[in-house]
């Protein structure tokens, strides 16, 4: 048996990038069964920094779900296995102190040794503060808990 | 020598540009632009329920939660006229406790440590000292797992409310924090040693220090408004000594005292102003390491938080031995029209609300004024003050030696989105 955490991430006061937290509730909701076993952990977190290396203790498989931007249209959604993990490893001059980017980065440096880690990534429209999720990212949240029912029930 | 210029400052809280203008050696300009969201919050909670309050404005940070948490419940309390239990009130400072250790965790090692060892990042000291940087990961975790056990989260934790807290945590899930706790106040005597011997760029600035002073304790919640320059305020006499202005070219506010100063908050400030009342660990360091105060050095910002961890750690080990859960957890709310003021010690200095509730606990008005904002006239000064220094440097020094004095303070400009900026390729 493999144990396997889910991971929303977001911030849930700025529009489309609230995202991740609001895929990962929802499909807990719909999909209890698979999100109550006891070898799956859900975690629903705002701005996690490098406190995202504690949620992934324990698990042999991670699947994050969050909002990214790449230029693709909003609503767009990228699905992102452990060997292409560099291609989620440039933002490190960002101003953002400790996002996810470079979380996961500080903890290769380290050589702390990471489970595998997925993304589902969600194109992000706009990030007003204030407000709710666009139509075309709101129009794709039942797809993306399906990919998260999948990929859970195919790892787990 | 070219105009200084640092569009997006790394290892800040949020965002914020950087400008100095250089004519014939002088700085005749200085600008700290932050892009911090105008005032979005004081307008979100109009017409929420108090009891939502707590938990709105703790993500206003997700480094200090816990600060936006405890200004917010003081100053709905003092609203309602509500008094916590003496056991809800220690464990609000044992929360505390467990955000100025992750918090100055962080801010010591992995935000300003690199700017004193002259590397880029946390990620180049992760190569070149990764013992450093992982004792560095241990020291913050344990803060992290505090606030766990007390809020049942890490980040964000939920567990804070008007009146007291919704449950107690078990006796037992703190006790087990122990030998962490143990091994942090260690580990936090020795980081303090390792502090004081860092080189820190030369400046001594006659501040005015601002912080709340408790005569029994470390000054974190509740107590008076101390100045260095003499003035006393009650908490809900803040406004008559401290006054936000908007700056044109910034949406976030400015603060200047009554008198028309500058002023400092933050860990010099407590430090300075609070020192008798650290914990004995503590007061022992300063000693051992012949730390002479006050500290004027805003650089040494980083010594006075070292400083700080050992108290916080010693202080939680004392409360976490001491915590007796008895009765209930929170006192029942009885609605009324009213106005209240809390200010508490943030981790980046002193954090004020002031709401204005109706007969039915919604939100009227809503006033938060946060450290960043009250030092934002001072980084700018101290940075004319260091001009003179920087005219004489190469071009690169001068910008690190700027930006590090920006991250000295640990600026919190906050609200940040945190997505990610993804290149694909192939997908």
């Amino acid at each position: 048996m493999s144990n396997i955490t889910v991971i929303g991430i977001g911030q849930s006061l700025r529009g489309d990038d609230a995202v991740g937290l609001e895929a990962v509730r929802r499909w807990r909701e719909q999909f209890n069964k698979t999100a109550s076993r006891p070898e799956v952990q859900v975690e629903v977190c705002e701005l996690p920094g490098l406190g995202l290396l504690d949620l992934f203790e324990g698990a042999d498989s991670v699947l994050l779900v969050d909002a990214v931007q790449s230029g693709a249209s909003p609503g767009t959604i990228h699905r992102i296995g452990p060997g292409e993990l560099a291609a989620f490893s440039a933002g490190s001059t960002s101003a953002h102190g400790w996002g996810v980017a470079e979380t996961l980065e500080l903890a290769r440096q380290l050589g702390l040794s990471l489970p595998s880690i997925h993304l589902i990534g969600i194109e992000a429209g706009q990030m007003e503060i204030g407000a709710s999720l666009s139509a075309e990212v709101e129009s794709v949240i039942p797809e993306v808990c399906l990919e998260i029912e999948k990929f859970v029930t195919g790892h787990a | 020598m070219k105009n200084i210029e640092v569009p997006a400052l790394a290892r800040v809280e949020g965002e914020g540009g950087l400008f100095i203008g250089l004519q014939d050696g002088k700085a005749v300009e200085i600008r700290l632009d932050i892009y911090e969201p105008p005032r979005f919050f004081e307008g979100f909670l109009v017409g929420r329920f108090l009891q939502e309050v707590p938990d709105i404005t703790a993500r206003i940070c997700g480094i200090c939660p816990v600060a936006y948490q405890m200004s917010s419940v003081y100053a709905l309390e003092r609203a309602l006229g509500v008094t916590i239990h003496p056991q809800a009130r220690a464990l609000r400072r044992l929360m505390y406790c467990g955000e100025y250790i992750e918090s100055h965790a962080l801010h010591i090692y992995l935000l300003q440590a690199p700017d004193m060892l002259g590397v880029q990042s946390a990620l180049e000291l992760a190569a070149t000292a990764p013992e450093v940087v992982k004792n560095a990961l241990r020291l913050k975790k344990i803060g992290n797992n505090l606030l766990k056990a007390i809020g049942g989260r890490s980040v964000h934790p939920v567990n804070v409310c008007v009146g007291g807290f919704y449950r107690w945590p078990k006796a037992a899930d703190l006790k087990a924090l122990l030998p962490d706790l143990e091994w942090g106040l260690a580990a936090s005597i020795e980081c303090a040693k390792w502090a004081a011997t860092l080189p820190y760029p030369e400046l001594e600035i006659d501040y005015e220090f601002v912080a709340l002073h408790h005569p029994d304790e470390y000054g974190v919640i509740e107590g008076e408004i101390l100045s260095s320059k003499g003035r006393v305020l009650t908490i809900p006499e803040y406004e008559n000594g401290y006054i936000e202005e908007h700056v044109e070219r910034s949406n976030a506010l400015h603060s200047h005292t009554v008198d028309g100063n500058t002023y400092l908050v933050g860990p010099l400030a407590r430090l300075n102003l609070n020192n008798q009342q650290l914990f004995p660990a503590a007061k022992q360091v300063i000693k051992d390491i012949g730390v002479e105060l006050p500290l004027k050095n805003p650089y040494k910002s980083l010594l006075a938080r070292a400083i700080e961890l050992v108290h916080f750690y010693e202080e939680a080990i004392s409360l976490v031995n001491s915590y007796k859960p008895e009765g209930r957890s929170y006192i029942t709310l009885k609605l009324k029209a009213g106005e209240g003021t809390g200010a508490t010690e943030a981790p980046r200095g002193l954090l004020y609300h002031r709401y204005k509730i109706d007969d039915q606990g919604l939100v009227q008005f809503a006033k938060i004024t946060p450290p960043t904002a009250q030092n934002l006239p001072r980084i700018e000064a101290d940075l004319f003050a260091l001009a003179p220094q920087i005219v004489e440097m190469s071009h690169e020094k001068a910008t690190l030696t700027a930006e590090h004095l920006v991250r000295a303070y640990d600026p919190c400009i906050s609200c940040a989105t945190h997505f990610l900026k993804l290149k694909v390729e192939n997908v």
